[in-house]
C-alpha cells in the first residue's frame, strides 16, 4: 500500500531483544558476571555484550527500521534486508558469548569463536548501517532528530570497528603491536562510543520526535537543540577520534576522554533543558504510560550523571564505574527502551490489524490495545528494583543485589506478558477486536493485510 | 447544484469521514481538524484536502484510503479525490472543543 511504511521484521527484533534482556537478568540472578566477578572478567563481558548487543542494540535496530522512515518521510531503503541482518547479528552474538565462555574456561574447544563473531557481527552491523544510511542519505538535508541518529550510527561504526579489533586480538588472529595496544587501552573508547554515542545519542534523537509526537508538544529545532547536537557530536568526536589518536601516539587516553566528558556534560545539560521544555509545553496534560515512564528513565539519566560527577570529585569513580555503567544500561537505556517499546508494539499492531479497514468500519484506538494500570505496576517494580540493585552495588551487598535483579527479572517478564497481550489483541473489547476484513497479527513479523 | 445543496452534501461527506479515527489520538479526523476542506462538484465528484498530525506518520496511507472509502460510502458520490497537504501544518489548536476536551487539552 502506497504511503505505508510498516517495518516487516521489527517485531522479531523486539522479541529477540526482550528474550536477551530476560536471559541477562537471569544470569545476574544466578550470580554470573559482575558484581560476583570482576568487571573485566570474561563472565562479566559475556553479560555486558548480551545486554548491549542482544537487548539494547537489537531493540534500537528494530525501532530504527520503523522509525527512520518516519523521521525522514521516506520508506526504508530495503524492507527485506532486516531479516538476514537479524540472523547475522544473533549468530554473531552467539559466537561472541561462546568466545567469552571459551576465554573464561567454561567451554573447551579449539574453534575460533571470536573471529567468527567479528565476521558475523561486522557483517550484520554493516547491513544495518547500509540500510539506514541509504535511507537517510536520500533525504538530505535532514531534520534535527535524524542528525542525532546519523551521529549515533557513526558511533555504532566506531564501536563495531573497535569490537572487531578486540575480537581478532582475543581470538589470536591479530598480533600486530598497535592492535594489541588498541585492545589494551581502547576499552573506554569502545564503551563511550557504544553506550554514549550509538545507544544514548540515538535515543536522544528518537526522544525529540517521539515525545513531541505522543505528548502533542512543539517540535524543537532551536538553538539549544542544535547546541545539544553540535556539542554532543564534538564530545563523541574528541572521545573516539582523539582517544584513538592518543593510543596511536602513546599519549594518555585520559586527556581526550576528560575533554570529551566536559563537552558531554554540556550537551546533556542542553538536552535536559530541551526535554524539560517538551514536557512543560505539551498540549496533552494527561500523558500516556509510555511518556510517564520515559520521563522516569530520563530523570534516571540525570541522577546517573550527578552520581558519576559526585564519584569523580570524591575520587571513587574507578571503584564504582560498574554502578555507573549498570545505571546507564538499566535505569536509563532499558527504562526508556521498555517505555517506548510498550507504545511502539501497540502502534504497529494497530497499523497492521486495523489500518486496512479504517473508514470501512469502526476501529479501536491504539490505546484500546493496552491496559495501562496493569503495565504500570510492572514498570514501577522495574524502576524500584533497578535502584535497589544499584544501591546494593554501591554498598557492596551481593544478597540485596540479587533481590533487586530478581525483581527486575520479574518486572521484565511482566512487561513482556503485557507486550504479548497487546500483540494478541487480548486487551481489545471483543466486539471491536476483529471487525470484518481483519485477521490477528502474527507474533513475530508484520504484514500489510489486504484492504 | 445549488450552494445550499452543495453545503448539505459536503456536510454528509464530513459526517461519513467521522468514521475515520486518528489511531494515536483516538478521535475522528474531522473534529481533530485534520480535514481541511471538502468540496463537491456536479456529478457527485468530491475533493477532500486533509493532513496528518505529523509528517511521515506510518498511518498516512491508511488515513488517506480510509477517508476515500468513507467518502465513497455516501450515496450519490461518483468520484473521490483525496489530497494530502501539510500547508498549513496541523496544530492541536485546530481541534474542536469536544476533541480538545476528550484529549484533556487546555
Amino acid at each position: 500500500m502506497v504511503g505505508v511504511a510498516l517495518s516487516r521484521w521489527t517485531m522479531s527484533y523486539f522479541a529477540t531483544a526482550v528474550l536477551a534482556l530476560i536471559a541477562a537478568e537471569g544470569l545476574m540472578l544466578a550470580g554470573i558476571g559482575y558484581p560476583h566477578t570482576a568487571i573485566a572478567a570474561p563472565e562479566s563481558l559475556l553479560l555486558v555484550h548480551l545486554v548491549a548487543i542482544g537487548w539494547l542494540s537489537l531493540l534500537m535496530c528494530g525501532a530504527l527500521f520503523q522509525f527512520v522512515p518516519v523521521l525522514v518521510n521516506r520508506p526504508l531503503d530495503s524492507n527485506t534486508l532486516p531479516l538476514p541482518t537479524l540472523i547475522l547479528l544473533v549468530a554473531g552474538l552467539a559466537a561472541l558469548l561462546l568466545g567469552f565462555a571459551q576465554l573464561g574456561g567454561t567451554i573447551q574447544t579449539p574453534f575460533g569463536f571470536f573471529p567468527a563473531a567479528a565476521i558475523l557481527l561486522g557483517a550484520g552491523f554493516v547491513l544495518v548501517l547500509w540500510n539506514l544510511g541509504r535511507t537517510l542519505w536520500a533525504e538530505r538535508p535532514l531534520p534535527l532528530p535524524a542528525r542525532f541518529v546519523v551521529v549515533g550510527l557513526c558511533s555504532l561504526a566506531a564501536t563495531v570497528f573497535l569490537g572487531i579489533i578486540f575480537a581478532l586480538v582475543l581470538g589470536g588472529v591479530a598480533t600486530k603491536p598497535h592492535l594489541l595496544d588498541v585492545t589494551a587501552l581502547g576499552l573506554p573508547i569502545h564503551v563511550i562510543a557504544g553506550l554514549g554515542g550509538w545507544l544514548t545519542f540515538t535515543a536522544f534523537g528518537v526522544s525529540y520526535r517521539l515525545l513531541a509526537m505522543f505528548m502533542l508538544a512543539p517540535e524543537l529545532e532551536g538553538r539549544t537543540t542544535r547546541g545539544a547536537l553540535y556539542v554532543g557530536t564534538a564530545a563523541l568526536t574528541v572521545a573516539i577520534v582523539g582517544g584513538m589518536a592518543a593510543i596511536c601516539t602513546s599519549t594518555n587516553v585520559i586527556w581526550p576522554i576528560g575533554a570529551a566528558g566536559g563537552l558531554g556534560l554540556l550537551a546533556l545539560a542542553l538536552y535536559g533543558g530541551d526535554i524539560q521544555h517538551l514536557y512543560r509545553a505539551r498540549k496533552r496534560r494527561v500523558i500516556e504510560l509510555n511518556s510517564r515512564m520515559a520521563g522516569i528513565a530520563l530523570a534516571n539519566l540525570a541522577v546517573t550523571v550527578a552520581l558519576g560527577i559526585g564519584l569523580l570529585f570524591a575520587g571513587r569513580f574507578n571503584d564504582h564505574v560498574g554502578v555507573v555503567v549498570f545505571l546507564v544500561a538499566f535505569a536509563w537505556l532499558t527504562g526508556f527502551g521498555l517505555a517506548k517499546l510498550y507504545k511502539i508494539v501497540a502502534f504497529l499492531t494497530w497499523l497492521e490489524c486495523y489500518g486496512p479497514v479504517l473508514g470501512k468500519t469502526a476501529t479501536p484506538r491504539v490505546q484500546d490495545l493496552v491496559t495501562e494500570p496493569r503495565a504500570q505496576k510492572w514498570f514501577a517494580l522495574y524502576f524500584v528494583a533497578v535502584w535497589i540493585a544499584a544501591i546494593s552495588l554501591l554498598l557492596t551487598t551481593p544478597s540485596l543485589f540479587r533481590l533487586g535483579v530478581g525483581a527486575m527479572l520479574l518486572a521484565t517478564i511482566g512487561i513482556g506478558v503485557q507486550l504479548m497481550r497487546t500483540r494478541r489483541l487480548a486487551n481489545v473489547a471483543p466486539a471491536l477486536r476483529l471487525p470484518k476484513g481483519t485477521r490477528p497479527p502474527h507474533l513475530l513479523h508484520s504484514s500489510v493485510q489486504p484492504s | 447544484m445549488t450552494p445550499e445543496a452543495s453545503e448539505a452534501f459536503a456536510g454528509e461527506i464530513k459526517e461519513a469521514l467521522r468514521l475515520v479515527i486518528d489511531p494515536e489520538l483516538g478521535y475522528n479526523i474531522v473534529d481533530l481538524g485534520l480535514v481541511y476542506e471538502v468540496n463537491v462538484e456536479d456529478g457527485g465528484v468530491v475533493h477532500v484536502a486533509m493532513t496528518t498530525t505529523t509528517r511521515g506518520c506510518p498511518a498516512t496511507g491508511y488515513l488517506k484510503d480510509g477517508a476515500r472509502d468513507a467518502a465513497w460510502s455516501v450515496p450519490s458520490v461518483e468520484f473521490v479525490d483525496i489530497a494530502l497537504t501539510y500547508d498549513p501544518p496541523w496544530t492541536p489548536d485546530m481541534m474542536t472543543p469536544d476533541a480538545k476536551r476528550h484529549l484533556g487539552i487546555m
